[in-house]
């Protein structure tokens, strides 16, 4: 359950610093459902693709 | 023998670090006493050419306040750098960029357009902004360049030991100034603060930690004996180092982490998500949705001082806004 709550408060922080929320998923998935853990790993691999390589500045110099 | 020779200077601070120097009061003559202060900028009138002008190592203790932001900022930190056998990253601020780093949550042309231009007292029609580098008629004018990010101490140049606090409280001022004078400064990259938590040092009476509101600071008048975080406040002391005589907590006010993280910890802000986000009770998405409006500024909160200092170091702007 901390995980629920950590999770949405992480997500607000990212945002503030420019972080695209499509980085972040939580997702709940019971040790049964080999497919469905499958399709969220193939969906998140694909989102990350578009997303491209995270750099850490973005565009920021000096740092 | 010669005394040694210490310089202080002050970058991107408040000056407050400088004058917690001066706190230690009558102390201070002791310090003169077993030290030459070769270089003050804020105390003593010597200028950057007398220190271009001493030899490579010729200092022996450089006290290093403020954050990093400034081409002078820069020169003169490398220049100090070469200058001095022991630099002291001195203050929240040299050591984990401090209130000044929260300029990463913009950047250059974010803080120029505000200044200069939408500030509510400004008048400044032909919208102008400070200039590297003006042509008047009596010649040129040069400013040092404001960077996007700005650095901590040690992103700069090498730093052997890290005095944290917004201010250094006065005992850990004498203690380094002790510690160097008697030859029993610690192994190079130490901390001179505690190596435990806050909390671990903070006597107000601990129960279980479950909360079901957060208050911010304002909104609450906090019972001086109990853990302010049972209180629902947001206390920085689980994740920051201790050291700092407890200042904040016995005005009665939380912890904002100015002593940085302490040991094992690299990124106070995550480290207090987790912390945060633990012990506030409620498990249906609408006690979790109210948690995270009740937490109005994570990120100024749990960074206030360590943004430079933390695993992102500064928001993240999109391109091409972020080139300046």
């Amino acid at each position: 359950m901390k995980a629920a709550r950590r999770v949405p408060l992480l997500k607000k922080m990212l945002a503030q610093l420019g972080i695209e929320e499509e980085r972040v998923r939580l997702d709940w998935v019971s040790a049964s459902e080999a497919d469905r853990f499958a399709s969220i790993v193939n969906e998140m691999t694909e989102q990350i693709k578009q997303l491209g390589p995270f750099n850490r500045n973005g565009g920021g110099n000096d740092g | 023998m010669a005394k040694p020779q210490v310089a202080l200077y002050w970058a991107a601070s408040c000056g407050g670090c400088d004058v917690a120097v001066l706190d230690t009061n009558e102390k201070i003559l002791d310090i003169a006493n077993i030290a030459d202060i070769v270089f003050w900028p804020i105390a003593l009138d010597f200028k950057y050419h007398h220190v271009e002008a001493m030899k490579d190592g010729a200092i022996d203790l450089c006290l290093f306040n403020g954050a990093v932001r400034s081409s002078e900022q820069e020169k003169i930190a490398k220049l100090l750098r070469a200058k001095s056998k022991v630099m002291v990253a001195f203050g929240a601020c040299a050591c984990f960029g401090g209130i000044p780093a929260l300029a990463n949550f913009t950047n250059r042309a974010g803080i120029f357009e505000r200044a200069y231009i939408e500030a509510e007292s400004n008048d400044n029609p032909d919208s102008t902004y400070p200039q590297t580098l003006v042509k008047v008629p009596e010649g040129e004018l040069e400013l040092p360049e404001l960077y996007d990010t700005v650095l901590t101490l040690a992103q700069v140049v090498d730093v052997e030991y890290y005095v944290p606090g917004c201010p250094p409280p006065v005992d850990i001022i004498l203690k380094t100034i002790d510690l160097f004078a008697t030859g029993r400064l610690p192994p190079p990259g130490s901390v001179i603060a505690s190596d435990k938590t806050l909390c671990d040092e903070c006597d107000r009476i601990k129960g279980e930690k479950k909360i079901t509101r957060i208050y911010r600071p304002h909104e609450i008048t906090p019972d001086p004996e109990r853990c302010l975080l049972e209180q629902g406040i947001i206390c920085c002391g689980p994740v920051t180092r201790g050291g700092c005589g407890l200042r904040c907590i016995k005005a009665n006010m939380p912890c904002r982490g100015c002593f940085g993280p302490p040991p094992g910890v690299t990124d106070q802000g995550a480290k207090l998500v987790s912390a945060i986000a633990s012990i506030y009770q409620g498990e249906s998405e609408e006690d979790i949705a109210r948690m995270v409006e009740e937490i109005v500024d994570p990120a100024g909160t749990f960074y206030r001082f360590g943004l430079a200092d933390s695993m992102l170091k500064r928001k993240r702007m999109q391109p091409p806004e972020g080139r300046a």
